[in-house]
């Protein structure tokens, strides 16, 4: 979840009221006290209300809570004259692109930190990692009017930020860190968007990097905004949170004349939305049980405007879908902290699951025989699990770009866990007698079976297959009478003449024998091990 | 009094000293006994009063040479009967020094006497018994006799041997040992009806009548032994079923692995949400559920995402693909499993899934690629927040959270969306629990339910990690023996006895 820090003082003068009270009222908004110091508090917001990327959007919300300000905020944009041509070539690149003009800015270096703080998370939420939408900050008086949007081969050159001397863009995207980061997300390895102006100076290489001329600094007054997107409605989102919060900064807005082939637009958009208001949907969802008037009290804290029976929005309340989103409004417009919790008292028993039940049972049985139960992990690494077993690895399911080799194929047995817990405590007093109630994981053609497993582990100078033997047949016996049948047989983990399979009512459900001093050797243990792997799913249909 | 314990050594040392008198300390030891036994049963006897110990210090008299020299000249003078050249006596001695000094004390003693002649000079006897006391001397003394055992006539003897080194004079220190009245009345009770241990035998033949057992040394440490045990996530997670069947919930499972239908888009989560990237989430190589098509339930979900459907919403406006969700994952959460528990629904629900998720996580103090989550959900006329809230308090009341709050959060399946945090007493902080919600209708109507659904996605570890004082998940799947066999159980099962 994205993190953003505010200063307290420029919050409280943002806000306007008193310290403790707009502090106190942060987590009612939805903010996660991250972190606190004397002069600044760190927040957590949630990823779909991306307005609350810098402190002029809390504040905004804050205000309304706070009742400092309530209802719709408004914001006007008149024309700049200012317009945008996009080439045809970029239809199948990157076609969309949103434009605005933010005047009149006084940047400190704290504003200009909250800027590009909110880019970076537009670029990594809404914008997924640039892939959909990128955003470009300019200074507007660096500009020449119009504004090109154009197609360029990977021969084009131009000096990226940050750097004085020309570059052609195939070597931006292989030399500079943006370029390697972001340089696939374009798809088209002959057409590339590049935005400049009227005298061929180049503004931004979407959604790589900004030209070097038009960068922003405290001095820059007038500022350009770019968002170039795959998807045009995220682009227009974005542009409306960021003119929005420039707006809430001092700027006067103006918008940009976008020009496509052919139709055309101005941006930004900052027309608000409206839904219907559900007065009983409302109540029924929130519990609250309130009237016409206090509801839509409620929505203008909100910073929504009810009226009618519709509700408007702002254009960068890009989380109300549905009707249902104005009950969380409402609870919040009303206050969380202020809704009395009802127990939903119930008159039909509960119960646990037969499975569950029963699995339970299985392991009170194993330690009451004297056996200490352990929780191994479902993920393993393929060495401990196939190559000391020297057992071919052809059936294992696997998982995706696991984070650690330590948890990459999904297990079909215990009994290396058991063994790999056995050799962690070698310094323990010994016997040590250990067992494990897990789930296992079975290639079968095309399909994986999930299946519930026992095994045991017993470890000491004296360990044996008759050892093994007792609390395998005790554990059948106490668990349902049964006696079972041992036959020779072969397994991976035990020894060729002290190995046997396990035979309940004619079925096979197991085995049990002494481990191979190979593998024993190959786990770090010197003392000799035996032990059974009982499968649980066919004893317990 | 006399009825103190006694230990079968110390019955045989009693036994040994039985009619015995005074017994030396040393001549105990040879009846198979250890010195170091016998030493401390000597300690124990005496401390309780059934012997009397002494220390005694022995004059040892040691003969060094066969015998004086005096003596060897007066043997020689009666042997030959009449007086002796006083050159032939002299080669008797082995130095002139000897001779000397045997000849100058025989005469000095009026034993002999010397007379000169023309022919030389010649040795005769004077008193033929006048070295019979300093002959009986010697022969005690051969045969070790003690100082204080010698006849008083002898003594004056002594110190003139001891000055010229014939004899030595020694002190030696020994101990014995003297059983007391006390002493023998214990031996007797002893022997007479005490056992060691009670066999079958005696049992059987009803011999144990009028036995006592004897009493042992119950402060003596006995040998350890480990029980088998649980493990504490275990007997958490039983604490946990038990809260949820209490308020009348009931207990539902599923597989492990999921198709990304239930895992996400049933849970109304868009296909390229952040959450669902490869790097949050466990995808299955080379494989996915091909059943999927869209139809039905699937094809409601689908349209759901893209324009929202008869729901009302907007839905995400994009085009969804059978291929994303048709994908397999290992579940993360079990939310999944009380949205399919939904779909199946005939009547109204109060359910709860409680077993691993997983998650693509590097392992640390604070992060598990697997661990539990106790996920619930209830649907029912008339649910809304208040209620969820007044479930959450109930249930975490239960598990020792004096105080639940709600703030508010986002999923994208709930609206309100509410985290839920609580005030644990044993931490004496306030503590994130998990997240909570009424279902939006995007969620519930594709699967044909329209009543209210409350649901809510708990962690489970970090409470057990509470409860057992620790601080870093880790601890808790390392499978330390030690920890397992040696933790206390009150830990985990109260607060009361929490260790920090």
């Amino acid at each position: 979840m994205p993190v953003v820090k505010l200063y307290k003082d420029r919050l409280v003068k943002l806000v306007g009221g008193k310290k403790s009270v707009v502090l106190q009222r942060l987590p009612y908004i939805g903010l996660d006290i991250e972190g606190e110091e004397s002069d600044s508090i760190r927040v957590e917001y949630s990823p779909n209300r991306p307005d609350f990327s810098t402190d002029y959007g809390i504040a905004r919300a804050l205000k309304g809570i706070l009742e400092v300000e309530v209802g719709l905020p408004r914001y006007e944009a008149p024309r700049s004259g200012i317009a945008v041509t996009v080439d045809r070539r970029l239809a199948q690149v990157r076609p969309f692109i949103a434009c605005a003009a933010a005047k009149g800015l006084r940047l400190d270096d704290e504003t200009i930190r909250q800027l590009l703080s909110m880019q970076e998370d537009l670029h990594n939420g809404l914008g997924r990692r640039r892939r959909v939408a990128a955003i470009g900050l300019h200074d507007l008086d660096a500009v020449v009017p119009p504004v090109h949007y154009e197609g360029v081969p990977p021969s084009f050159s131009f000096a990226p930020l940050g750097g004085k001397n020309p570059m052609p863009i195939a070597e931006i995207l292989e030399r500079t860190e943006t370029g390697r980061r972001y340089g696939s997300i374009l798809p088209d390895p002959h057409v590339y968007p590049i935005l400049r102006d009227s005298k061929k100076m180049v503004l931004s290489f979407p959604p790589i990097i900004n030209g070097n001329e038009t960068k922003v600094s405290t001095s820059t007054k007038n500022l350009f905004i770019d968002v170039t997107s795959t998807d045009k409605r995220v682009g227009a989102e974005i542009l409306a949170i960021i003119a929005t919060t420039l707006a809430d900064a001092g700027a006067s807005l103006q918008t940009v004349e976008i020009k496509y082939v052919s139709s055309s637009e101005a941006t930004p958009d900052l027309s608000p939305s409206s839904m219907p208001l559900d007065l009983p949907l409302i109540r029924s969802v929130t519990g609250l049980d309130l009237s016409e008037s206090e509801i839509k009290s409620c929505l203008r804290r909100s910073r929504l405007e009810p009226s009618g029976t519709t509700v408007t929005f702002p254009r960068y309340r890009i989380d109300l879908l549905h009707p249902v989103d104005l009950a969380e409004e409402t609870a919040l417009g009303y206050g969380i902290d202020k809704i009395k919790p009802v127990y939903p008292a119930s008159d039909r028993p509960g119960e646990f699951s037969r499975q569950g039940k029963r699995l339970e049972k299985i392991a009170d049985l194993m330690a009451s025989s004297g056996m200490v139960e352990v929780i191994s992990y479902e993920l393993v690494d393929e060495s401990s699990f196939y190559k000391k077993f020297e057992r071919s690895a052809e059936e294992k399911v696997e998982v995706r770009d696991p984070r650690s080799i330590d948890h990459s194929v999904l297990r079909d047995s215990l009994l290396p866990s058991l063994l790999s817990i056995l050799s962690r405590n070698i310094k323990e007093e010994y016997p040590q007698r250990i067992f494990e109630v897990g789930r296992v994981y079975h290639r079968v053609g095309k399909k994986v079976e999930e299946r519930w497993s026992l095994a045991a582990m017993i470890a000491h100078s004296q360990a044996s297959f008759s050892e093994a033997k007792m609390y395998m047949e005790s554990f059948f016996r106490t668990l349902a009478n049964l006696e079972v049948v041992t036959s020779p047989s072969i397994h991976w983990s035990f020894s060729d003449g002290r190995c046997a399979s396990v035979e309940a009512s004619g079925h096979g459900v197991g085995h049990v024998g002494e481990v191979k001093p190979s593998v024993t050797v190959a786990f770090g243990l010197g003392v000799p091990l035996a032990g059974f792997e009982l499968d649980l799913s066919s004893l317990l249909p | 009094m006399a009825t103190a314990a006694l230990h079968p050594i110390e019955v045989r040392v009693l036994g040994a000293l039985k009619n015995a008198g005074w017994v030396a300390f040393d001549s105990l030891q040879s009846g198979g006994l250890l010195p170091d036994q016998v030493r401390r049963s000597i300690e124990w006897l005496s401390s309780k009063g059934f012997i009397e110990v002494e220390q005694t210090s022995v004059a040892k008299l040691v003969l060094l040479l066969p015998t004086a020299p005096e003596l060897l000249l007066l043997r020689r003078l009666k042997e030959t009967g009449r007086p002796v050249p006083l050159g032939d006596l002299r080669k008797d001695f082995k130095s002139q020094d000897e001779f000397s000094a045997a000849l100058g004390r025989a005469r000095e003693s009026a034993w002999i006497k010397v007379e000169s002649s023309a022919i030389g000079s010649f040795v005769s006897i004077l008193d033929a018994e006048g070295a019979a006391n300093l002959e009986r001397l010697l022969t005690h003394l051969a045969r070790g006799i003690e100082e204080d055992a010698l006849p008083a006539e002898l003594r004056p003897l002594l110190p003139d041997l001891i000055k010229r080194g014939i004899v030595q004079k020694t002190e030696e220190k020994s101990t014995r040992v003297r059983i007391t009245k006390d002493g023998l009345a214990a031996l007797e009770a002893t022997e007479g009806g005490r056992v060691e241990r009670l066999t079958p035998e005696l049992l059987a033949t009803g011999r144990w009548r009028g036995k006592e057992l004897r009493p042992i040394d119950v402060r003596a440490p006995a040998p350890r032994f480990y029980p088998g045990r649980r493990h504490p996530v275990k007997e958490f997670i039983e604490e946990v079923k038990e809260a949820y069947i209490s308020m009348g919930f009931t207990e539902i499972e599923g597989a492990a692995i999921q198709p990304a239908l239930w895992n996400f888009d049933a849970l109304f989560t868009p296909q390229d949400h952040p959450g669902r990237e490869l790097q949050d989430t466990f995808y299955l190589m080379l494989m996915e559920d091909d059943s999927i098509e869209r139809e039905g339930v699937v094809d409601r979900i689908a349209s759901t995402h893209e324009d929202g459907w008869k729901t009302g919403s907007r839905g995400w406006q994009y085009r969804w693909s059978t291929e994303e969700a048709r994908r397999l994952v290992l579940r993360t959460h079990n939310t999944v499993l009380t949205v399919k528990a939904l779909e199946s629904a005939k009547e109204d629900l109060r359910v709860f899934a409680l077993g691993k998720v997983y998650r693509n996580e590097s392992l640390d103090y604070k992060h598990l690629a697997e661990f539990h989550q106790m996920d619930g959900a209830i649907m029912g006329d008339g649910l809304n927040t208040r209620h969820l809230m007044g479930f959450l308090t109930a249930f975490y009341r239960k598990l020792g959270m004096s105080e639940v709050k709600l703030w508010p959060s986002y999923f994208p399946y709930t609206e309100p969306s509410l985290q839920v945090v609580g005030y644990s007493d044993l931490a004496k902080d306030w503590i994130e629990l998990g997240g909570s919600g009424v279902f939006r209708p995007e969620v519930t109507w594709p699967l044909g339910v329209k009543k209210p659904v409350l649901a809510w996605g708990l962690g489970i570890e970090r409470l057990i990690l509470l409860r057992l004082g620790l601080d870093d998940l880790r601890v808790l799947y390392d499978n330390d023996l030690g920890w397992l066999r040696r933790r206390a159980t009150t830990n985990i099962a109260g607060s009361e006895t929490l260790q920090r």
